[in-house]
């Protein structure tokens, strides 16, 4: 393709990045020489990744590109690498009949920089380019490169200098952040991918409205409604609802490109309803979003979720939500019923995490009221305002043992519970449900191991429940009382 | 023996052994073993198939969901998708019933669509590299089965670059080779899986995405909520998908128990007993639907390698199979005394010595009897199944499922129980809309088909209830004569006394034929149940009929290991059965020391005595009081003998050194918890 024919297509494609791709253009051309070393930096969803991708493979150059999400460790880095410019150079590297594989047993292993350096050096020196003469031009590009799981101190300034001891070698890094100070090089490039602000937000999810009708309105019944019409609609509803989204949504959070663009998806089928149903008329802007607000107040549309809401709305037999719609949000909690003495087994866990062990003797000796001790040291008013303390369940769990555990589960049961290995099996559950965690002491490997501690991995709200579903009021039993 | 790893440790041999152990009589307790074995293993060949059928159905509709949902996640509209299709599968707390459910699911989603599954646990990945090891090696070893060896590229293999062991580019390659719809990763306790290595692997499967068609399974033990917030946004962000829940594994329970005990077909029964415990167990402490089968399996097994009679329960048993002193064994059986005892009663002393004589004829009728008593137990049970319908018809409350209600009837307590009075009162109140659903729930059940003695007419009752509905010109339901609703009170004021009385409303002629309709179906219903309902305890030959030892499972099921070795060491008496130390235990529980017991239950029982903090001087002085003065050798001897008390103390976790006081040790063991 012509330079400029590749111009106007990665224009088009990526609106908003103009002068990104005209330096990148003019960097890495065919026939000019290219810089040994290049940082395109920039914040997430800045386009990064995909413009640089898209305009390698559209100029045609030789390239490999290292996404360094998918490298486990900083070796798996360097042999993944050599196996991409191995790829590489088998589709570019001869041209026409001769298509002879290159022989790839001297770059079986790549253990370390150096025999990475050595090995592209190597690579490099045989390679041909497209008009058959030595050395040519290859771009390595490693994405993400600033992320690498496991990396070596010396990775990126090594690889910063790969181009200087490869002649025609080009590495482009892409990172968050600009590389400045850990490249120890003076004078590298820079090529920063600024943070969209919002007119190109709009522009650029403008390029691609979604559709309001799902299945095209009945052609009988309206017979004038072409598919060109449909489109202006769409893209003029769209424009607007973009503009409302970032008003009053994602200006707030989430103002990257792929929060925004997830986020106004989430609502627009739930915005469009009405116009779908037939209630209001396509471009009755003002009083669909008079009539929708509620989905620009909640919170959950800018809350990523596994479970998508129209999934939700769809359990509940598509019944129409009402207008304003209560966020039912549902106290994190157990789906399913525990067995009986496991329930009494977490509440015991909580308080021996939540009651500072001295208080034990007021608060579960059996023959003391345990009635009339709870709630002593609740505050009064005056107090309470004097000294302004945190409510226990408010802190961090502290850790106890495993014997205080069980002496408060045993106080907390009235009655008698034989000493079975069921229980501790049942604390071995637990534990792997990370309601209880372990937390160091030793022989901590052992889940049930001696001078273990231990502390739980929820919170008052579950806690609160599952007393609730055994007729145990927590509270009466934590330290200081809970004012809820 | 230091230097080596391991060794085979040989217990000294003993002379003589303890006299617990010796048997009383002689008689050979194998006997009839092999033929009880095949018994047992047709009786339960039978009860494992109603398990597995009652599994399968339980979570048959969740599988269906899950596996239409990995059949749907490649189809096209998903192809651009820009996030891993997510299952949340909500599996419940009884974590060991996620293996069994996954494996269930696994093997439906190889069935039904072309995809593989992978399952993996928190065991199995402590960090990423090994849970990608543990995925390739799962993905590629399956394929060996069906490829031959020599049909793998060598490619990247030998000459080239190779992959390291936790590429993904293998499962590439297998898939290349495969080509299958979705891979499938089932993450089977994913609360045991570090959150951030759970971020790592969605944001690598992302990455991988447009290569593999990853479908990710999480097998969740809280909720699907709980989940979602242990994840941060940016992994959710790449994930989207739906929730499936499993039916909870008491209802399951209760499904199994009502096949597998509380059924008609069933040849040997657990009695209530045992039922209650494994019931009890299952509330209370696991819920999990494998160790009621194994409890179930368990005492099947008990009851034919320990019971001699149980070779009545074997199918076509002659006469010449079976050796003599099982029909000693016979003989002694309460059941069998009773029944001897009763027939002396009746005068016939004719059969009772015949019986006590001849083997053939207490052959012949041991069979009969059993086949009898099998039929009345169906009788029982099936007559357990029709009360819990008419409850659920009737909308009774308190919900009375059919495990408790069978091990009530089993025990004997149903006959005239409240809970059955109520429910017959209910009929007889009933209103002809209820009568017409309680007559269509019956037919559903089917009663006289595995109940010979149900003869209800239950096709007379709904022709004539339609008559007399179609016959009733008000829109109301019939009501019957007990109805409350049918009376009024009426209050009158003599003498300045308020008095009330109460009036039964004029009946109309529908309601007055329906009333009697109803009246009839309650008292054949009524006669029913009193026929039905008869004490298994007092049946004959119930011990082979029924068993219900609590012994062996208990020890099994739910053993004691710290009472056990609590109370080793706090009274070694109860475990030596030596002379020396009972006088050690003196009144009232209260132990005084004594010096014969071993040294390390002398240190234990002083641990007991002393505070969270131990100062092991005073230990040492205490214990050498005791100690000391019977070995004469010296202090060294004793030292020795504490010191490795204390140590063996330690080593059980009974304490620690602290670091609060010098010379202090820590308890960290309270007794009885
Ligand atoms: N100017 C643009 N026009 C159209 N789409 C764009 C533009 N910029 C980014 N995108 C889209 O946004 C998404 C995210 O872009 P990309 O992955 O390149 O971001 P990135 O800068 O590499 O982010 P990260 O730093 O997180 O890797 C892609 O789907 C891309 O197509
Ligand atoms: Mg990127």
């Amino acid at each position: 393709m012509l330079p400029d024919e590749i111009l106007s297509q990665l224009n088009s494609e990526f609106p908003c990045r103009d002068t990104q791709i005209r330096q990148l253009a003019a960097l890495y051309s065919a026939h000019l020489p290219s810089p040994s070393l290049l940082v395109a930096h920039g914040l997430t969803a800045t386009g990064k990744s995909a413009l640089i991708k898209c305009y390698l493979s559209d100029s045609g150059l030789p390239h490999a590109i290292v996404n360094s999400k998918e490298c486990i460790t900083g070796r798996h880095l360097l042999e993944r690498t050599m196996a991409a410019c191995l790829d590489a150079r088998d589709k570019h590297g001869s041209v026409g009949e001769t298509k002879t594989k290159i022989d790839r047993r001297p770059y079986a292993r790549t253990e370390s920089l150096n025999t990475l350096v050595v090995s592209l050096g190597k690579l490099m020196g045989e390679w041909e380019g497209e008009d058959g003469m030595k050395g040519g031009k290859f771009v390595l590009v490693f994405d993400g490169i600033d992320a690498q799981r496991e990396a070596p101190a010396t990775l990126i300034p090594a690889l910063a200098r790969f181009g200087e001891l490869i002649p025609n070698l080009s590495i482009i890094l892409i990172t968050t952040l600009p590389l400045t100070h850990s490249l120890h090089k003076p004078g590298v490039p820079h090529l920063h991918f600024p943070p969209y602000p919002r007119t190109s937000l709009l522009e650029i999810l403008n390029t691609f409205p979604p559709k309001i009708f799902l299945s095209p309105p009945d052609a009988d019944k309206f017979p004038d409604y072409t598919p060109d019409l449909s489109a202006e609609d769409d893209a003029w509803l769209w424009n607007r609802f973009l503009g409302a989204v970032w008003e009053s949504l994602s200006k707030h959070t989430g103002r990257d490109l792929v929060s925004f663009r997830n986020t106004s998806m989430r609502i627009w089928r739930e915005f469009v309803r009405p116009v779908v149903d037939g209630t209001f008329g396509t471009r009755d802007f003002s009083r669909l979003m008079v009539n929708r607000r509620h989905l620009f107040q909640l919170e959950d549309s800018v809350l990523d979720r596994i479970i998508s809401r129209d999934a939700e709305a769809s359990k509940t037999n598509g019944e129409i939500l009402p207008a304003t719609p209560k966020i039912v949000k549902k106290a994190p909690g157990l789906q399913h019923d525990l067995p009986y003495y496991t329930t009494y087994l977490l509440i015991a866990a909580y308080l021996a995490s939540y009651n500072p062990s001295r208080t034990d003797i007021t608060y579960f000796m059996k023959h003391t009221d345990k009635r009339k001790n709870r709630r002593r040291t609740g505050p009064t008013k005056a107090s309470a305002t004097k000294a302004r303390k945190i409510s226990r369940h408010l802190l961090t769990p502290s850790p106890f043992p495993l014997d205080r555990l069980l002496a408060v589960f045993r106080s907390l049961i009235d009655g008698d519970v034989p000493q079975v290995a069921d229980l501790l099996t049942q604390i071995s559950t637990l534990c792997s449900m990370r309601l209880l965690v372990k937390s160091g002491g030793m022989g901590s490997s052992d889940v049930l191991g001696e001078g273990g501690r231990w502390r739980v991995g929820f919170g008052w709200e579950f806690v609160r429940g599952l007393g609730r579903s055994v007729g145990i009021e927590v509270g009466e039993y934590l330290v200081g009382g809970v004012d809820v | 023996m230091e230097h080596q790893r391991c060794y085979i440790y040989a217990p000294p041999e003993l002379a003589e052994r303890s006299p617990k152990r010796q048997r009383t009589s002689e008689g050979n307790p194998q006997k009839l073993l092999r033929e009880r074995m095949q018994t047992y293993r047709e009786i339960w060949s039978h009860q494992e198939e109603k398990i597995q059928a009652t599994l399968e159905e339980a979570d048959i509709v969740t599988q269906e969901k899950i596996v239409k949902f990995v059949s749907a996640a490649s189809q096209p509209e998903h192809e651009h998708s820009l996030a891993i299709p997510t299952g949340l599968v909500v599996v419940g707390p009884s974590i060991a019933s996620h293996g069994p459910f996954f494996e269930r699911l696994g093997r439906r989603i190889k069935e039904d669509t072309n995809s593989a599954n992978f399952v993996l646990t928190s065991g199995e990945s402590p960090n990423l590299k090994t849970f990608l090891k543990n995925l390739i090696k799962k993905a590629t070893s399956r394929v060996e089965d069906d490829d031959d060896d020599d049909l793998r590229p060598s490619t990247s293999s030998k000459n080239g670059p190779k992959l390291l062991d936790f590429d993904l580019g293998h499962l590439q390659e297998w898939q290349n080779r495969n080509r299958v719809q979705n891979i499938v990763v089932t993450i089977q306790d994913s609360e045991a899986f570090d959150s951030s290595l759970l971020a790592e692997i969605v944001d690598l499967f992302y990455s991988w995405l447009d290569r593999l068609p990853f479908v990710l399974l999480f097998g969740i033990a809280t909720s699907a909520e709980s989940f979602e917030e242990r994840l941060s946004g940016k992994s959710l962000r790449y994930l989207e998908g739906q929730e499936f829940d499993v039916t909870q594994s008491s209802e399951t329970v209760e499904k199994l128990f009502s096949t597998t005990v509380a059924s008609t077909d069933i040849p040997l029964r657990i009695g209530p007993n045992l039922s209650r415990r494994i019931l009890e167990r299952q509330r209370d402490h696991v819920q999990n639907v494998q160790d009621f089968s194994d409890g179930l399996k368990y005492a099947y097994m008990s009851h034919f390698y320990a019971n001699h009679t149980s070779i009545f329960l074997q199918k076509g048993l002659s006469f010449k199979d079976v050796p003599e002193d099982v029909f000693d064994a016979v003989r002694t059986l309460p059941s069998f005394r009773r029944w001897i005892e009763n027939l002396l009663g009746d005068r016939d002393t004719q059969q009772a010595r015949k019986l006590l004589e001849s083997d053939e004829f207490l052959f012949t009728n041991t069979v009969q009897q059993v086949q009898a008593g099998q039929n009345i137990l169906s009788g029982l049970s099936g007559a357990c199944m029709v009360l819990v319908r008419l409850r659920k018809s009737l909308q009774m409350t308190p919900h009375a499922p059919i495990s408790s209600i069978w091990t009530r009837a089993a025990s004997g307590d149903l006959a005239g129980a409240p809970l059955l009075r109520e429910t017959m009162l209910l009929v007889k109140k009933i209103s002809s809309d209820k009568f017409l659903q309680l007559l269509t729930s019956m037919e559903e059940l089917d009663a006289s088909a595995f109940s010979s003695s149900f003869t209800v007419d239950l096709d007379e009752y709904r022709q004539k209830l339609d008559e007399l509905v179609t016959a009733n010109d008000t829109s109301a339901p019939l009501r019957t004569q007990h109805d409350v609703r049918n009376d009024s009170l009426r209050t009158t004021v003599v003498a300045q006394k308020v008095l009330l009385s109460k009036h039964k409303a004029a009946l109309s002629e529908h309601d007055k034929a329906y009333s009697e309709l109803v009246t009839r179906f309650h008292d054949e219903m009524e006669n029913y149940f009193v026929g039905a309902i008869t004490n298994p305890n007092e049946l004959l030959f119930s011990e082979i009929l029924i068993y219900d030892l609590k012994s062996p499972h208990t020890e099994v099921f739910q053993p004691k290991p710290r009472f056990a070795i609590e109370r080793a060491l706090a009274s070694p008496h109860d475990y030596l059965g030596c002379d020396c130390c009972v006088a050690g235990a003196g009144e009232d529980g209260q132990v005084s020391f004594s010096g014969t017991q071993p040294p390390t239950a002398i240190l234990y029982q002083m641990y007991l005595e002393s505070g969270a903090i131990i100062n092991v001087s005073d230990l040492w002085s205490a214990f050498n009081a005791i100690l000391g003065t019977q070995v004469e050798d010296s202090d060294t001897k004793t030292m020795a003998l504490f010191q490795r008390s204390l140590a063996e103390l330690r080593y059980l976790g009974f304490i620690k050194p602290s670091k609060k006081k010098t010379d202090h040790i820590a308890k960290t063991m309270w007794k009885g918890l």
